[in-house]
């Protein structure tokens, strides 16, 4: 990165704090500071749902899934719209009707205080801990890419979007998220059009989705019924919807974004904004990363993107393993794109014959390429077993650094902050309304003023900040960051849901008997999740399914006393 | 089962009641599966 670059990033960042700070500032009613100011209109509430469900993680490691195993990632997004469907047309008239600040309330109306609490326990042990994943993931990336140190990229980038959530609550949250998504798309949008001028000359975008579907990236929908393959058109739609169920409706940080809506109208319509466009939105992520492996297919990419890594480790082992691999990678690439290159001729001469021995023969080369790459992983690994990050989460950012002009690489590394300060904003919001409203206000101090209570909101905010930035800087985390994210969502979230759904549609089931079933049924997730090998997000069915089945047996059982009157659909 | 919502007209042009932009958004839904359906099976 050059000054140019420093400058639209420290620029673009503050600037957009500051501009939050000053435009929210004066906030002292409760309502306000947690709710907003009520006037949100629909695009601003799907923008900010957007930004606060894409994190940093999304778009640093999205393009390295499609790199490395195509657009089959693209399915866990196919439950989104059914569940948003269902979020607009039951759960958001419910909260909206009884006014409250958090999901959590509901369930107090609905059943009693413990479950209120154990919903917001849970949430705040998840969010929590996934708030540390959320602000880790960009800065061991990018410190390691840019060589700054982890601590003080984690500090800074942590402390800024602090400050702005602190000060301005919600319409700060909501406000910053608008022009952050803004510069995210826009940096997108920008690596796609150079990728394209980027490729060789005479290859069309035909040539590069052939090359792209010969190497197999472009199997995007797969109807097998196996429970083993982590992503297939039924754990996608199934169980993608019970993920995105729980997170809609269910998870404050997203349920704070729509509740700032200036009516059920508006909320309805910025949630149907994300049930259209999610899908597209993680498909274009995933193909920037299948062009981007078409393109390296041409041009030598490192044969380990974590070049810093790499570097450690060579330089530590001279004249070695390493070495070597790296001039086999050299010959195989050559080699590959020799093939490759005969492919694409023989395809722009209409020889079919040709074309499928040469991609054959293409494909071999391929092979021997992944060889090496798996070989030198293989290396690094037993040379340093803590190593922080999948090597699929440096691709892109490797891409952006080696092959973009300066002035994009600023905007895209602010891009990735905005990413990252977005999703952190809206989950500190959450944080601290929960530990205000659901806990501090119903617990420890029921009677005070709204002037307490926003002091109260600011000091748990920034303490749940400080605890995601401690968590960031002891974290270690060897899975790939977004799948870290969603497995640790899949083994809370379906229980939490199940409380809900019990409340919705369950009228017969009391507090005493869902309280139980859903600690039995989280106990049941933690084991089946440590024995199984299933993808994770049937863990979300699971939890969802038990909580709801030992709920109706235990009030069955127990002939325990029925739901309060409050309000159900 | 479901409450009336405080307001059930979506005051767009079209479609004027929920049901229909529910049903708008299902079948963007399809049409994006049968999209990516196709972009498999083509460029397989």
């Amino acid at each position: 990165m050059n000054a140019l670059d420093y400058v639209i990033l420290v620029g673009s960042m503050v600037g957009i704090a500051a501009y939050a700070v000053w435009n929210t500032r004066g906030k002292r009613d409760l309502r306000g500071y947690l709710k907003g100011s009520g006037g949100t209109r629909w695009l601003t509430i799907g923008l900010s749902v957007m930004a606060t469900q894409a994190s940093a993680i999304t778009f640093l490691s999205t393009p390295g899934q499609g790199y490395e195993s195509g657009l089959g990632f693209v399915q866990n997004y196919f439950g989104a719209p059914f569940a948003l469907v269902i979020v607009a047309a039951v759960f958001l008239p419910l909260y909206r009707k009884l006014k409250v600040y958090t999901a959590y309330e509901y369930l107090g109306h609905r059943f009693d205080s413990k479950t209120r609490l154990l919903g917001a326990g849970l949430f705040l042990v998840q969010r929590g801990l996934a708030a540390g994943i959320t602000i880790y993931a960009p800065a061991i990336v990018l410190s390691t890419v840019m060589g700054w140190r982890l601590d003080a990229t984690i500090v800074c980038s942590g402390l800024l979007v602090v400050i702005y959530t602190v000060a301005g609550g919600c319409d700060a949250v909501n406000l910053t998220q608008k022009y952050q998504i803004g510069v995210i798309f826009a940096g997108m949008i920008a690596a796609f059009f150079v990728l394209l001028a980027r490729m060789p000359a005479g290859l069309s975008l035909g040539d590069a989705l052939t090359l792209a579907g010969g190497f197999h990236r472009l199997q995007a929908v797969d109807f097998s019924m196996s429970p083993d393959r982590r992503y297939t058109f039924w754990s996608g739609t199934l169980g993608g919807m019970f993920l995105a169920l729980s997170y809609f409706g269910t998870d404050q940080s997203q349920v704070q974004r729509y509740l700032s809506g200036a009516s059920v109208r508006e909320s309805r319509l910025g949630l149907m904004f994300n049930a259209v466009f999610k899908i597209p939105m993680q498909f274009f992520i995933l193909l920037l990363g299948v062009l981007i492996f078409v393109f390296y297919r041409f041009e030598r990419p490192p044969v380990y993107f974590n070049k810093a890594a790499w570097s450690l480790q060579a330089d530590r082992d001279k004249g070695g393993k390493l070495r070597s691999l790296d001039s086999a990678f050299t010959l195989a690439h050559a080699e590959e794109r020799r093939q490759i290159e005969d492919w694409i001729g023989a395809r722009h001469a209409g020889n079919a014959q040709a074309e499928a021995a040469a991609r054959q023969a293409a494909l071999r080369a391929q092979e021997r390429v992944e060889a090496v790459r798996a070989e030198t992983r293989a290396a690094l690994d037993a040379a340093s077993p803590g190593a922080k990050a999948n090597d699929s989460d440096y691709v892109f950012i490797t891409f952006i650094l080696d092959h973009l002009p300066h002035g994009l690489i600023g905007l895209l590394v602010t891009a990735f902050f905005a990413a990252a300060l977005s999703s952190k904003s809206g989950e500190l919001n959450a944080l601290g309304s929960t530990t205000t409203v659901d806990v501090y206000r119903h617990i420890v101090r029921r009677e005070a003023s709204d002037a307490h209570y926003v002091v109260a909101s600011k000091v748990f905010t920034a303490f749940w900040g400080l605890v995601a930035i401690g968590f960031a800087l002891f974290a270690n985390l060897a899975e790939n960051l977004i799948q870290a994210v969603n497995i640790l969502g899949s083994i809370f979230y379906g229980v939490v849901l199940g409380l809900f759904l019990v409340a919705f549609f369950f009228k017969g089931v009391g507090g005493t008997a869902v309280f139980w079933a859903a600690i039995a049924a989280q106990a049941l997730v933690f084991v089946l999740y440590s024995t199984l090998s299933i993808s994770y997000l049937w863990y979300n069915v699971i939890g969802c399914a038990a909580c709801i089945l030992l709920g109706l047996l235990l009030q069955a059982a127990l002939g325990l006393s029925g739901a309060r009157q409050a309000p159900a659909p | 089962m479901i409450e009336p919502a405080d307001d059930t007209s979506t005051g767009l042009p079209w479609p004027k009641r929920w049901g229909g932009v529910y049903g708008l958004v299902m079948a963007v839904f399809v049409i994006w599966v049968a999209l990516l359906t196709l972009l498999s099976r083509v460029f397989s």
